[in-house]
């Protein structure tokens, strides 16, 4: 019995500890798919180093959890005092509205935060810019506190009241009887209590996202944004050496309690050489909490103006793989100015997070339909093209004609654009059947069908295909497209957006709808892949454009920004990164060859006179698409009809199954 | 006795309607070992702690050296005190601990080495000095306490039940040594026991008390030869307790009979609560006695059998070192000084009476003291 005892034990350990070790071993894959391991590699591990921005992230998340440990502790400690003090019926209720906000999902904490916030600062206060490092600390500080109160109380009242009634009568003064006896006392509950509101707050993202300003973003918050595209292997390398540090932190801080446990017991009295050694390393500690705190804040805050930019995740050439690093080069050719990027994934995101205020931002990146909104909803401010010289290169047509969000090119400065097309590959996909948009409903490749989830991009490709108008706001024509959609529900692998990349790359998918420049990219990882533009149905033209909106601070800087985004050199070193096209036809010059000669990423003028934008419905209809779009697409299983049950199931068995075990064997002890 | 130093007048304590003390008046002299003595429940640790200055009186003074202390806060009362579980800081070593007054009061580090080790010396603890508390035995961390308090040549100590967690033979060796180190340091101790057999070798002055109000004040001898009320009586010692009627001055009537006593001043025929130690009473031959019983059981005490004895239905105890066999019929002698006449209070006919009694009780009763608030 005891025998099988153990092997549960291991049992449940390989259990809770198998995901760890996956992304353990996935930081040192050379290669970049997860799915195979090819060799080891520490190439991760130097990228990472040298990463300034991920380490400037993870810098940021360490300061907040420090910052936001420091404050708990302290005001956590004195108010479990406080609430220790109390008579038993008040201790009671009081830990208990203490306690309701560790039990609150953290979405509602988050969201009531944020409106806080927004309303104390913007509401009362009249400051813009009601999201900031501030807020984002007093939010860690409220899911902290409650945790130290609740470490700390049990040490209190484990403690003999006497030895505070003891210190005074030795001389102390309340205070001073805190400091020299209590503290002491409870101090293990105050660094258990420390430690749990440093982890909470290091990886908390769900609160954090809602009450993050411009001016400072943390490690979650900022992964969650990148959805364009995989996470990076570098992260994998990032999180294997978080869960070491926690790892260390945590068997360290047994073994000291191991230890102090043991020495309680025995005689020899505690060795002078430990004692000093101990101090020396708490000391090192505090010296190197303040230093780095410091270095970390001061060091984010120079007297630099600071240019807040929201842009789509991986929507701009960073250095990597050999690129240029735009925010670099900007930066060089003005001193004074610090690029501080943040990202949203998805234009109805960035719309929303405008409209809830509190922040303060310089430079968007949105779609055209968005662009055409938000100038009716005046959202944006009109550009000064005294500051834009470089507009010149902005090719007339059809970016400065008519084009559909923008009319009088007051409000918007062309970033990049592309076409949504069909991606399959060659290999599995008959070319008789690539006749049209169709293909996504063809039967015979059922289950290898992957369909762009965003209920525009969806209703588009089905208005195509039924060859109705893009941008009606007839009923019965959206509710014609919608019963569309549901008809291929069944075909459909998976509604994606950027699952998309390994998907295909690694076959598992055959055919999905998706943007050109993407498509591109996964082109060059699998040969066999296909990019198809049903020219004659129709297909959508989009166009991401910079803009300004009216929340912006530094509006000189970011016309700045705007215009340096606009020299061709540097438009083009951007379009390597990010594979789409340039509004800028001299870009072309510095781009690679194989990008500016791809039909792909410039299809011919004639081709190109069959795309159409989309354009900004009212909202009323774009709340009905998007009802509908849920309604088509929402009940088919994301994994698909495969045994993906099994593995969950048999977990779940071997879990009762040992439960049942230990009581049995339990029980069979005592008797 | 030397002058006084501490002066408490008209003491109430309230804790949430209930009246903990009600009207405590007593002083307490220089150099003087005083013990408040009584059940659980009486007062005693309460009245200590606002001596402390851990509790503010409802209403009353406290004086010390004749200023009003109320509101003195204990970090500045010239008053150490012994807590009842020593509550040493268990994060301290022994020296540590000592030297806590000290260091709080910012004395040069040489002198607090120096009075810690003398400190140490006299509690016998003399290297002991880098154990840790944990490490200590009872007794060793009683003496700590001690030495913590004392360190700071206090005025007064306070000891709260300072004995209560040892056992018997270690709490006998630490009253000596107690006593001792009061009379050596010269200091003020005021003691809080349940114990009266502590109280009665260790103190000075003993103050019984119950119910929150002081029942009798005096020398251990006087307490225990002259208790006022049946209370004290019953609980200092073993007493029986009889319904008497003084005549007239040294002259009682009980039990049918008038006996000569050493007592007076109280109203002719009036109604007396009448105490007879029992180990006053001298067992003589049934013809000779003033009194003729039964014995009705005998338990073997080591120095003396406790023999209960009836009396025309009423249980004596009495403490004797002759054996007598039980169902045997005996006689006994009073004489004058071994009747105590008191005046009749609140506690009459409750205490004195062995129609009940097992020695078992005893224990039991003694066990419930240990429990002190």
């Amino acid at each position: 019995m005891k025998k099988a005892n153990r092997i549960l034990t291991i049992l449940m350990f390989v259990f809770l500890y198998i995901p760890m070790v996956v992304l353990i071993v996935a930081s040192f894959n050379t290669g970049k798919d997860i799915t195979q391991f090819e060799g080891f590699t520490l190439k991760q591990y130097t990228e990472l180093f040298r990463d300034e921005d991920l380490l400037g992230l993870l810098g940021n998340s360490i300061l907040i959890a420090l910052l936001s440990t420091a404050i708990s502790v302290t005001f956590g400690t004195l108010a479990a005092v406080g609430i220790h003090r109390l008579k038993p019926k008040m201790r009671k209720l009081v830990m208990s509205l203490t306690n309701i906000p560790m039990t609150n999902p953290d979405i509602v904490t988050g969201v009531s935060l944020s409106l806080l916030f927004v309303f104390v600062g913007t509401g009362l206060l009249g400051n813009r810019e009601s999201l900031n490092f501030g807020t984002l600390l007093i939010a860690h500080v409220t899911f902290g506190l409650p945790y130290v109160i609740l470490n700390v109380m049990p040490k209190l009242q484990q403690m003999n009241p006497a030895l505070t009634d003891a210190a005074m009568d030795l001389g102390c003064t309340p205070v001073q009887a805190f400091f020299k006896v209590i503290i002491h006392e409870i101090m293990p509950g105050i660094v258990s209590g420390g430690i749990m509101a440093f982890t909470m707050s290091l990886d908390d993202f769900v609160i954090s996202y809602f009450v993050t300003g411009s001016d400072f973003v943390t490690l979650p918050v900022e992964i969650y944004t990148y959805t364009k595209k995989p996470i990076q292997p570098k992260v994998y390398a990032m999180f294997t050496l978080l869960f070491l540090l926690i790892a260390v932190l945590m068997v360290g801080m047994n073994l000291l309690q191991i230890r102090a446990d043991r020495k309680k017991d025995s005689k020899r009295p505690e060795s002078r050489g430990w004692r000093i050694a101990k101090r020396c390393v708490a000391g090192a500690l505090v010296v190197a909490l303040i230093v780095g705190g410091g270095f970390l804040f001061f060091g984010n805050r120079q007297e630099k103006i600071i240019l807040n930019v929201k842009n789509w995740g991986m929507n701009m050439a960073d250095g990597t793989d050999g690129t240029l690093d735009i925010i670099a080069a900007f930066e060089e050719k003005y001193p004074n100015i610090k690029v501080n990027m943040s990202y949203y994934e998805s234009n109805e995101a960035l719309y929303s997070q405008l409209k809830n205020g509190g922040i303060t931002v310089d430079v968007i990146i949105p779609s055209d339909y968005m662009i055409d909104r938000m100038i009716k909803e005046g959202m944006l401010e009109k550009l000064n093209f005294d500051n834009i010289p470089n507009f010149r290169y902005v090719d007339e047509e059809p970016f400065k004609n008519q084009n559909s969000y923008d009319p009088t090119n007051e409000y918007s400065v062309p970033y990049t654009w592309g076409t949504v097309g069909i991606l399959y590959n060659s290999k599995y996909v008959d070319e008789a059947d690539v006749t049209g948009w169709e293909l996504m409903w063809n039967e015979n490749y059922a289950g290898k069908i992957l369909m762009i989830d965003n209920s525009r991009d969806a209703m588009g490709i089905a208005q195509y295909l039924l060859g109705y108008d893009v941008n009606t706001m007839d009923k019965a024509q959206l509710q014609a497209c919608a019963d569309k959609l549901a008809q291929q529900r069944p075909l459909v692998q998976q509604y994606v957006m950027d699952q998309i990349y390994s998907t295909m790359e690694n076959e598992e998918a055959w055919i999905a709808a998706y943007y050109a420049g993407d498509c591109m990219l996964m082109m060059e990882n699998n040969p066999d892949l296909r990019f198809y533009l049903p020219e004659h149905q129709g297909f959508n033209r989009f166009t991401d454009a910079m803009c300004i909106p009216t929340c912006c601070k530094e509006k000189e800087a970011a016309e700045l920004f705007i215009n340096f985004l606009c020299d061709p050199e540097i438009s083009g070193a951007n379009m390597d990164y990010i594979c789409y096209a340039s509004p800028i036809s001299e870009a072309k010059q510095y781009m690679e060859d194989y990008l500016a000669e791809s039909d792909i990423i410039y299809p011919s003028k004639e081709v190109l006179a069959k795309g159409t934008a989309y354009r900004y419905l009212s909202e009323e209809t774009s709340r009905f698409v998007e009802g509908l779009y849920q309604n088509a697409t929402k009940t088919v299983d994301a994994s698909g009809p495969d045994n993906g049950w099994i593995v969950p199931a048999v977990l779940i068995v071997v879990m009762a199954g040992t439960m049942v075990l230990l009581i049995v064997t339990r029980k069979r002890r005592k008797l | 006795m030397s002058k006084e130093l501490i002066r408490l007048r008209d003491l109430t304590m309230e804790f949430d309607g209930e009246r903990i003390l009600d009207g405590i008046n007593l002083y307490i002299n220089d150099h003087e070992f005083l013990t408040l003595l009584g059940p659980s429940g009486c007062g005693k640790t309460t009245t200590l702690r606002i001596i402390g200055g851990f509790l503010t009186p409802t209403s009353g003074t406290v004086t010390f050296d004749g200023k009003c202390i109320n509101d003195v806060p204990p970090y500045e009362r010239q008053i150490n005190t012994v807590f009842q579980r020593y509550a040493l800081f268990p994060h301290l070593n022994v020296f540590d601990n000592i030297a806590f007054g000290l260091r709080v009061a910012k004395l040069p580090k040489e002198e607090i080495n120096q009075r810690v080790q003398e400190m140490l010396e006299i509690v016998s603890l003399k290297g002991y000095g880098h154990r840790r508390i944990q490490s200590l035995s009872g007794g060793q961390q009683q003496r700590v306490a001690i030495a913590r308090a004392l360190v700071n040549r206090p005025k007064v100590l306070l000891l709260d039940e300072p004995l209560g967690a040892l056992d018997l033979r270690l709490r006998k060796d630490m009253q000596i040594e107690l006593k001792r180190i009061q009379q050596a340091m010269g200091i003020t101790f005021v003691y809080v026991t349940h114990d009266q057999e502590e109280a009665l070798s260790m103190s000075d002055t003993v103050v019984v008390m119950d119910k929150g109000r002081i029942q009798q004040i005096g020398k251990p001898e006087d307490i225990y030869n002259e208790p006022k009320n049946a209370f004290v009586a019953d609980f200092i010692g073993e007493s029986n307790i009889l319904d008497g009627v003084m005549l007239e001055d040294y002259k009682v009537r009980f039990f049918g009979r008038t006996f000569q006593c050493v007592d007076k001043g109280f109203a002719p025929n009036e109604s007396v609560d009448v105490v007879i130690r029992p180990e006053d009473i001298d067992i003589v031959a049934p013809d000779e006695g003033h009194l003729v019983g039964t014995v009705t059981s005998v338990t073997f005490k080591g120095l003396n059998y406790d023999i209960i004895v009836e009396f025309k239905g009423f249980k004596w105890l009495i403490q004797t070192t002759d054996h007598c066999a039980e169902g045997s019929t005996i006689g006994i002698r009073l004489n004058p000084e071994d009747i105590h006449i008191m005046k009749k209070s609140e506690y009459s006919g409750m205490f004195g009476d062995y129609s009940s009694y097992s020695a078992e009780y005893d224990e039991l009763t003694e066990d419930a003291g240990d429990e002190e608030e």
